[in-house]
This record gives structure tokens, C-alpha cells and sequence, in this order.
């Protein structure tokens, strides 16, 4: 492949863009980056602990099958195996667990594994959506009547596969147990919610152990749901022994048992004046949900665009897989994959371009605008007719857009000013990558009035003031007016002190830059106000919560437009994304680079989605033959293109979301530039080469 | 993962003596260790003795020298040292862009030349503990009924693996001899090192037990080139590739030799595409065409990798491309 073309920032209108001037913090880099690129970093996985337990789950290997037999007696036989417990017979998925194995070490515990010889019948599977979709009945009489009336009708099916969260650090736990008390180490998006419902395993009163996540390697919704059977399983172990319980899976195990987004099939017909007006019609759904009876719900429509009156009948299909958990925006992206390309297609039968489409069909002014602004930075008037190209190397563009709405959890903070004049800015919410520690210190340091470097944050502790968990894109907008409010708190406790203490109007009083001045003018160092604290510590405490959030009218929905330029080789079908804009509300951004990294991260998620990523199972045993990151593909450096986020400031007020927003649109913006390239929707992810030159062909629509 | 001890023997003789040392139930050659290690982690098989060869060369030896007539790599050199390797750029182009193409800057620094060869398949199947393919003894290929995306579009089973090596397809155009010790023989042709699934299903090639690769030896082909199509760009495997040294006057083509990988359980010459290059002129693009699309002769595609048939012939005509100097790819 052939280097992207270095990227120039002066063909861009750059001068008109409207960065976020107001940001909290331009500059300031991650507070544990060196932490995490020395690998001084210590991640609840890399906890092995002074004589702990190795536990392992008993998985059925097969999509599904019957525990026949297996040899306790030569697994206990095995040096240092302590325990095996198998209480289940049943297997409906690959990988569901039926019971465990406990050892002296990791070593001990895979012999042991593989010594149990545990044998499965295999049973008969379904692994396809296909097969739930065979009664499907046909569009009901008013959409026929008004398919009816339209110009244009685009009848078409489109399909997403199985995308797996593949975190870096897997899902576990390490419980150490001391008799009476406990410390579990869990990488959980939810210090507090990982708590819960631990006390029984656990065999202790909740004010006897906590949970602590201090560093994740990588959550995106899979680790929302508490500890886990993982986390379970360690408590167990743990509190039998009163020993420390190690149990992490391994990547085969991550891949298969710790969910997914699930796959989609739809079946679109929808109707359209020649203008490219859309009247409505139906757009029918399939999840494929694995072994859950729910959870395949996808965002078709969006609500975004004006699209008449659309029907969206959706059934979930149970199959023999593991089923789905939260997944960064959970049925968006494939919901945007889906309506995206239908509008493209759209526009291509009316013979109308793509953008003017958009703009008409648009609901929001802001989408418009911005709609309007990426289209200027790719370069849209360079772009070719679809269909128009006929040479090998094709080159396409697409556009596509984004919304999260806004809520609030209930939050917690406490800003602690020390007498030595150090600041601590406590929350119990855990950073999974997203920047979350860097923006509890900058709001404390913020709203204290105090350089960042004054401030040492502590969070990922559920004994700390609770923090929301890591999800809904709620983090960021719950917690830091939370902190803001404890940092604001202590500030004015700090102010009252030195008031009473030196006998001035504390209105009189303020703090900058981490002086205390006297009207405006230098009053004493911080150092000298602490040490007039009348306590060792004084607490600054911050509250946030749904009723606060009604009450604070500056916080909002965010909003988002995406194009992408990429080059198809219409001879191998390899596609190749050359540049992807992102612009991206999130209200008033706290801390810049981590909110770039965030839309940039989503994006690389995205483009992974749209050409790579799939779970592929046995349609005839039901095993996942890729449960591994070899063939289960991730985006790579060398199909990285160049990404370029703006964060959108007008009008922006509050704390917004951005966690998951910026991956709704990419996979559906790829589509259409590819769509565009070649003349020929290529209508099921990922796109890989076989389905680029099947659909070349005409064939697999 | 089980207990094994390592070996570390001082020469060839002393690892070929260990191999058939009858203390050890399952003793394993390590060159770079990547694909012994995979299997030990997947439970694949458990060797008591691992003997390692990744420093054995004799005395001075450099990973990559001169020989008579043609390079000498030896078997312990790196992919990367054979990418780097100015003398196999310049001679035999192909063998450095084949190896420079491979796995990742990490894998290519440890992964050696005689390991890439004897590599086992990536097949799905075979990888996968809980499938007792024929591979593994068992009594049938998962692929057929199962997920063949990957898999062979030539040979007809009844194992249908694509055999791994990039760079075995690129010793085959240029002529490339397997020199082996503590065998009978003492060199093997590339072409023979390998051998259909029918000749024995549970190995790929045709080394005796005892017999480990010593060193490669090719001839220069100073007009030869390499593509390869993959769906990821960043450590993928082929999907297909193509290997191909010509012999040029000006622009015509006098002689060619076309080997394609990633289709077949062994490495597959085109001998037809090659007699159909003779007397075609490079800049001919239809003529081009009109011989790459002889490279699907005689495949039989399974349910799902029909596709490969349209990809072969393009990775044929831009390796032949790149063979006689020009940018292979084309320009949007």
C-alpha cells in the first residue's frame, strides 16, 4: 500500500473553524501517561498477589453440547490443584462456564485444565440471524399504500456482523480476601456498581471490603455489569480459602463470554419523491442476541433526518453465542451504518447530491452547519458522481452525522486541602481511558483557583465519594460539575479560615493562580493560608445528580458530522480510508487533548468496524473459530488514515457528551465513500474483499 | 502451557543427535520460536525438549552472504535481516520483498527463514484445540461443510490449508535449494521440500525426521517482484499472492516464472501463465491480462473463497508489474 499523502493543513479553510477557545485546558497531557508508557501503571490484572489462588472457568468448547464426563480425579491429581467445582451439564454457547478450577498457580491451574479431559456431545446449533427470519412477514398495508404513492422506492437488505469490545487488560477480578476483611481489584467501569451484590460471595458486610480500579485497560461497555461472573467466581474462591483469589481470562475466553455488539439484518423499503423528499415506509429489523433473549435493538432511525412515516418492526433472534453487553453507543453505529448508505442511496436514484440531501433532510441547525463546515474541509466539490469512475484505483467521499442526549448520575466529590498546602480531589469513578483522572484534577484545580500541579487525584476506589459508572457518556458530564462544586466548597472553607484567623471580611478575600489575595491585591502564599487550617484536612464537598442537572439549563445534547475521503482498489476490493474529518460538539471541553483522543479513538473504532472486525462461528458446530486477535481483525497502523478532530465550541455550555457519539456515524461514512467510489452499495460489514468485488458484481445486495 | 526443557546444541550434528535422542518423547526444533510457541499456548502439542538453532551458523557466517552463483541466506537468518539485505534486494528482489511483507517489524525480527518454511497452516480449524481435523488425526476438514474463506482454491483436498510461507513462493522462481544436515540428503529443492495433503496429511513437507535446514541458497533473479492482497494492510495474511522473475529483453517478455501462494496446501507454480508471458510485451496491459487470467486454470473454489479467483490474476499482472520495474498499484 502506497503511504497516505502527508497531510496539509493550509488547503483547509482552518481560519474559520470554531475551536473551542473556552476550554478548561488546552494542553495539559494525561496525569498518569508516564504511569502508563513506563508500565509503572499497575492494572487490577497485573495484581498477582503474595500467596494467591489461580482460578479458571470450565467452558463448553461447542455452541452447544452436554458435559459427558470428565476426570476430577486426574485433575486433582495434578501438583497444586486445590479445588475443581463443576455444578453445570449444559452448554448453550461457546465458552459458558459450568464450573471452575482452582490451583496454587497459573501453571498449575492450565494443567489441571487441560488434565480434567472435560468431554461435550455436541448438539445441533443455529448461528445465524438467517434462520430466525424465515417467517418474516410481509410490509403491512399502510406502508404498501404509501410505497405506493412514491417515486422511487429503495427495497434493499443490510446486514452488520458481531463486533467483539476486545479490551486490551481482559475481564477479571483478584479478591484479597484477610478473613475479615477485603480488597477486590476488579477492571470495572463501576467501582461502586462492582460492589454490589458482592457481600454474599464475598461473605462480608459491604463496610468491609471495597472494590479498586485504579488504571483499565480499555472497558467500552463490557465491563459495566459489576464484577462479573469473573469477579463472582474470585469472591467465592477467595472467601472459602480467606486467601487472595486471582481470576482473569484469557483472550479465547474474553472473545467468547464477555459480550459484544450484536449482528444486524434489515430489510429497508422506503419510498421517495423524485426530489429525494422521503415518505416513509418500513424498515425491518433482526438482532442477533446469541444466547440473550434481548438486546439487539438498533437506532433505525436515528431521528436525525426527516424520513416520513417509518415502521421499524425488530425481532431479536436467540442463537447459540454469546450475547451482548453494552458495546460504546450499542445500536447506533450499526443503526447509522444502515441509514447513511440508504440515504446515499437515496440521493444517487434522485440524481441529487448526498450533502444537498442531508441538508434538506436534516432536523438540527447545528448538524446543518456542521454538515456544511466538513464538507468545505474534505473537499466535497472534488468528489465524483457515483458511478462516474471507471480506472482501477477509485476514490470516494462520504459524510454522515451524530447525536447523544444528555442525563446525569448521581455523583459525589470531595476536594481535600492538606495543611502542607498539598490538594487531593477524591471521586470513586475509575478512568477507562477516556481521560477521566486529568479532568478531575483540572476541575478541582479549576475551581480551587490552583495551578494542576498542586493537585494529586485519587480515584478508582469505591471507599471514595461515589462516581458514576463509566457509561451513557455520563462520566465527564456528571462528575465534573461535581468535583467543581467540592472544589468550590473547599475554596470558600479555605477563604473562611483565613478570614477568622487574620481578622479580615472574607468578602474580601479571593484566590489566584494559587495566591490568596486581599482586595486583588498578593494577601499570603498557599502555603501560608493551609497552615492556618484549624484542622489536619479540610473537605470541599460536590454533588451532582438529575435534579441539579434540571436545574443548570447549560448542559445539552451533542451533536456531530463525519467525512471521509478513501481511495478502492475496484480490482483487488481492498478499501483504503484516506481522511476522516470529525467534528464534534461536547459542550465546554475540559480538557482538549483527552477529548480529541476520545473522538479520535471512536473513529479508529468506527473505520475497525466498517472493514475489519467480524466474530466468525462454525455455522455447523456453533464455536468461535477466531477467538483470538489474529483472525479476529483490528485496525492496524498502516490503515490508519489521518484523522482530524474538531470539537465544536458554538454555542457550547456545561459538560457534554463525547464518549460515544464520535463512533455512531464512521462505519456509515465509509460506506457511502465507498458507495460513491465505486457506483455499487456495498451493503454488509465488514467490508472486506470478497464483499467489495461481490457487490462490483451486483451480486450480495 | 507443559514443562520443557531447552537444548541448546553447538552444532547441526549435536541437534540432529538430540532430535533422535530416544530420552525424549516430542523433541522440537526452535529457530525464532514464534510458530512452536503459538502451538504451545493453543495446547497443540506439548514437546518435552525444545532444541534451539536460532544461533547455530558456522563460524563468521553472516545471516546473508554471496555464494557461487546466486545468495546464501542462512536458515536462522531473520526476515528482517533478509529484507534489509541489499545484495537479496538487488539480486533477488522478490525474496526480500516477500519476507519485508510478512507478519510485523516485531515478528520479522525474531521469525527466521527456515521457520517460515516449515511454518505450520493458519487454518482455523487446525488451530483450534477443540477440531479434530484431518491435520490433527481426526476423520474430516471442518472446511468443507464449515467456514472456507481462507482456504484452498487448488488441490481439491481432502485437506484444503493454503500453505503459509511467503517466502517459499518466492524461492520458487528463483530456484531456490533447501541445504539440509543430519540426513541423508543434502540439499532439497524448493520445489520439493513441500508436498500435497495426499502424500500425508498430518505434515507439509517432506524433511525426514532428523533432517533441519542448514541454509538456502538461490540464483539471481534481478527482474522479479511480489504482491500480495490482503484485507488488512498492518499483520494480516495473504489472501493471495503472487511471485514472479522474468527474464526481459527491453520491454518483451522472454521468459517468466509464476509462483502463486495462499491458494494451494503447497506453494502452486503457474506454468501456464508463464508459457502465456513469453513474447508479451510488459506495456501491453490486455496481453498482461489475457495471460494472468490462465492462473485460475483448474481451481476449485469452495463456498466461500470464489472471490480469490478474481483476486489471483490481478496479484499475477501487478507482481509481474513490479518484476519489470514499475509501480505495480494503480493511481486513483
Amino acid at each position: 500500500m502506497r503511504p497516505a499523502p502527508p497531510f496539509d493543513p493550509t488547503n483547509l479553510a482552518t481560519t474559520n473553524r470554531p475551536m473551542n477557545k473556552g476550554s478548561y485546558s488546552d494542553n495539559t497531557s494525561r496525569l498518569d501517561a508516564a504511569a502508563k508508557v513506563t508500565g509503572r501503571a499497575k492494572y487490577s490484572k497485573d495484581m498477582y498477589l503474595p500467596n494467591a489462588i489461580f482460578v479458571a472457568l470450565v467452558r463448553c468448547p461447542y455452541g452447544a453440547g452436554d458435559l459427558e464426563s470428565f476426570d476430577k480425579g486426574a485433575a486433582m491429581a495434578v501438583p497444586g490443584v486445590l479445588e475443581v467445582d463443576i455444578s453445570g451439564k449444559e452448554g448453550k454457547y461457546h465458552g459458558q462456564n459450568v464450573g471452575y478450577l482452582a490451583a496454587e498457580s497459573p501453571h498449575a491451574m492450565k494443567r489441571g485444565m487441560r488434565a480434567l479431559k472435560a468431554k461435550w456431545t455436541r448438539s445441533a446449533v443455529k448461528t445465524t440471524i438467517a434462520e430466525g427470519m424465515k417467517e418474516a412477514p410481509d410490509v403491512d398495508q399502510d406502508s404498501k399504500n404509501l410505497l405506493a404513492k412514491a417515486d422511487h422506492v429503495l427495497t434493499a437488505e443490510y446486514s452488520t456482523q458481531v463486533q467483539i469490545h476486545a479490551c486490551l487488560e481482559t475481564h477479571g477480578s483478584v479478591v484479597d480476601h484477610r478473613g475479615d476483611s477485603a480488597t477486590v481489584y476488579s477492571s470495572t467501569q463501576g467501582t461502586s456498581s462492582a460492589k454490589d451484590g458482592l457481600e454474599r460471595t464475598i461473605g462480608l458486610p459491604k463496610s468491609k471490603y471495597e472494590v479498586v480500579c485504579e488504571y483499565i485497560g480499555g472497558g467500552f461497555g463490557s465491563k459495566l455489569n459489576g464484577a462479573g461472573k469473573e469477579g463472582a467466581t474470585a469472591a467465592q474462591v477467595a472467601a472459602k480459602y480467606k486467601r487472595p483469589a486471582y481470576l482473569f481470562v484469557n483472550r479465547a475466553e474474553d472473545q467468547l463470554d464477555t459480550g459484544n455488539r450484536p449482528s444486524v439484518h434489515a430489510r429497508v423499503n422506503i419510498g421517495f419523491a423524485k426530489d429525494g423528499t422521503i415518505l416513509g415506509g418500513e424498515i425491518r429489523t433482526w438482532g442477533g442476541v446469541g444466547v440473550s433473549r434481548g438486546g439487539g435493538n438498533i437506532s433505525v432511525p436515528s431521528g436525525r433526518y426527516k424520513l416520513g412515516d417509518i415502521k421499524r418492526p425488530h425481532i431479536d433472534v436467540t442463537l447459540n453465542a454469546g450475547g451482548p453487553r453494552p458495546f460504546r453507543a450499542p445500536g447506533a453505529p450499526p443503526g447509522a451504518f444502515i441509514e447513511e448508505l440508504m440515504l446515499d442511496e437515496v440521493a444517487t436514484i434522485a440524481g441529487v447530491d448526498p450533502l444537498a440531501l442531508r441538508l434538506k433532510l436534516e432536523q438540527d441547525a447545528d448538524r446543518r452547519e456542521m454538515l456544511t463546515m466538513g464538507a468545505k474541509l474534505i473537499g466535497w466539490t472534488n468528489r465524483k458522481a457515483t458511478g462516474s469512475q471507471k480506472g482501477a484505483m477509485r476514490r470516494g467521499f462520504g459524510m454522515g452525522t451524530t447525536s447523544w442526549g444528555h442525563g446525569a448520575t448521581q455523583t459525589e466529590a470531595e476536594v481535600a486541602i492538606h495543611r502542607d498546602g498539598s490538594v487531593e480531589a477524591r471521586s470513586g469513578t475509575q478512568d477507562i481511558g477516556t481521560g477521566q483522572r486529568t479532568i478531575m484534577g483540572v476541575m478541582a484545580a479549576e475551581s480551587l483557583h490552583v495551578p494542576l500541579n498542586l493537585v494529586s487525584v485519587n480515584i478508582g476506589n469505591s471507599s471514595l465519594p461515589i462516581g458514576p459508572g463509566s457509561g451513557g457518556s455520563q462520566t465527564a458530564s456528571s462528575s465534573a460539575p461535581a468535583m467543581a462544586a467540592a472544589g468550590e466548597d473547599a475554596r470558600n472553607k479555605l477563604l473562611a479560615a483565613v478570614a477568622e484567623k487574620t481578622a479580615v471580611d472574607v468578602a474580601t478575600l479571593s484566590i489566584e493562580n494559587g495566591a490568596i489575595l486581599k482586595d486583588n491585591k498578593a494577601f499570603m502564599t498557599w502555603k501560608e493560608a493551609c497552615a492556618k487550617l484549624p484542622t489536619e484536612t479540610l473537605v470541599g464537598h460536590g454533588v451532582w445528580n438529575r435534579k441539579e442537572a434540571q436545574s443548570h439549563p447549560s448542559t445539552g445534547h451533542s451533536h456531530g458530522a463525519q467525512f471521509a475521503e478513501v481511495e478502492v482498489d475496484a480490482e483487488t476490493g481492498v478499501i483504503h480510508v484516506k481522511r476522516v474529518i470529525a467534528i464534534q460538539s461536547g459542550g465546554k471541553i475540559i480538557s482538549r487533548k483527552t477529548a480529541e483522543s476520545q473522538v479520535i479513538g471512536a473513529v479508529i473504532q468506527g473505520i475497525s468496524y466498517a472493514l475489519f472486525e467480524a466474530r466468525v462461528l462454525d455455522r455447523n458446530v456453533g464455536s468461535m473459530i477466531n477467538a483470538n486477535l489474529e483472525t479476529y481483525k483490528i485496525l492496524g497502523p498502516n490503515d490508519m488514515p489521518h484523522i482530524e478532530p474538531i470539537l465544536w465550541g458554538k454555542g457550547q455550555t456545561g459538560v457534554r457528551p463525547i464518549g460515544e457519539p464520535p463512533t455512531i456515524p464512521t462505519a456509515g461514512v465509509i460506506a457511502c465513500a465507498v458507495f460513491n467510489a465505486l457506483g455499487k452499495p456495498v451493503r454488509h460489514l465488514p467490508m472486506t474483499p470478497d464483499k467489495v468485488l461481490a457487490a462490483l458484481e451486483g451480486a450480495g445486495a | 502451557m507443559n514443562r520443557f526443557a531447552i537444548a541448546t546444541p553447538k552444532s547441526f550434528k549435536e541437534a540432529g543427535e538430540l532430535l533422535a535422542d530416544k530420552r525424549f518423547t516430542l523433541p522440537v526444533l526452535k529457530g525464532g520460536g514464534m510458530d512452536v510457541l503459538d502451538h504451545m499456548k493453543e495446547g497443540l502439542y506439548e514437546p518435552d525438549v525444545l532444541i534451539n538453532i536460532k544461533r547455530l551458523r558456522p563460524d563468521g557466517a553472516q545471516a546473508v552472504s554471496e555464494a557461487s552463483g546466486g545468495v546464501r541466506i542462512e536458515g536462522n537468518a531473520t526476515l528482517a535481516e533478509i529484507a534489509a539485505s541489499k545484495s537479496v534486494q538487488t539480486q533477488s528482489p522478490v525474496v526480500a520483498q516477500a519476507c519485508e511483507s510478512a507478519a510485523t517489524p516485531q515478528v520479522r525480527n525474531v521469525a527466521t527463514a527456515a521457520g517460515n518454511l516449515l511454518q505450520r497452516p493458519r487454518c482455523w480449524y487446525y488451530r483450534n484445540v477443540q477440531f479434530e481435523c484431518l491435520k490433527k488425526g481426526g476423520d474430516r476438514c471442518y472446511s468443507v461443510e464449515g467456514e472456507n474463506k481462507y482456504h484452498a482454491i487448488f488441490g481439491g483436498g481432502p485437506c484444503h490449508i493454503v500453505h503459509p510461507s511467503n517466502l517459499a513462493p518466492a524461492l520458487m522462481v528463483c530456484d531456490g535449494v533447501v541445504h539440509l544436515s543430519g540426513g541423508k540428503r543434502e540439499s532439497v529443492a524448493i520445489a520439493d521440500l513441500f508436498h500435497m495433503p495426499e502424500k500425508g496429511i498430518t505434515s507439509e513437507h517432506t524433511l525426514d525426521k532428523g533432517e533441519i535446514i542448514t541454509h538456502i541458497t538461490f540464483k539471481p533473479a534481478t527482474k522479479s517482484g511480489f504482491y500480495v492482497v490482503k484485507e488488512k494492510q498492518s499483520f494480516d495474511w495473504p489472501l493471495v499472492l503472487a511471485c514472479v522473475s522474468l527474464e526481459l529483453d527491453g520491454d518483451t517478455i522472454k521468459a517468466a516464472r509464476v509462483c502463486a501462494g495462499a491458494v494451494a496446501p503447497v506453494p502452486w507454480m503457474l506454468p501456464k501463465v508463464a508459457e502465456a508471458l513469453k513474447g508479451v510485451k510488459v506495456s501491453d496491459d490486455a496481453a498482461l491480462r489475457k495471460a494472468a487470467a490462465l492462473s485460475t486454470d483448474g481451481a476449485t473454489p469452495m463456498r466461500d473463497n470464489a472471490y480469490k479467483l478474481k483476486l489471483l490474476p490481478v496479484a499475477v499482472r501487478r507482481a509481474v508489474l513490479r518484476a519489470a520495474g514499475k509501480d505495480p498499484e494503480p493511481q486513483a
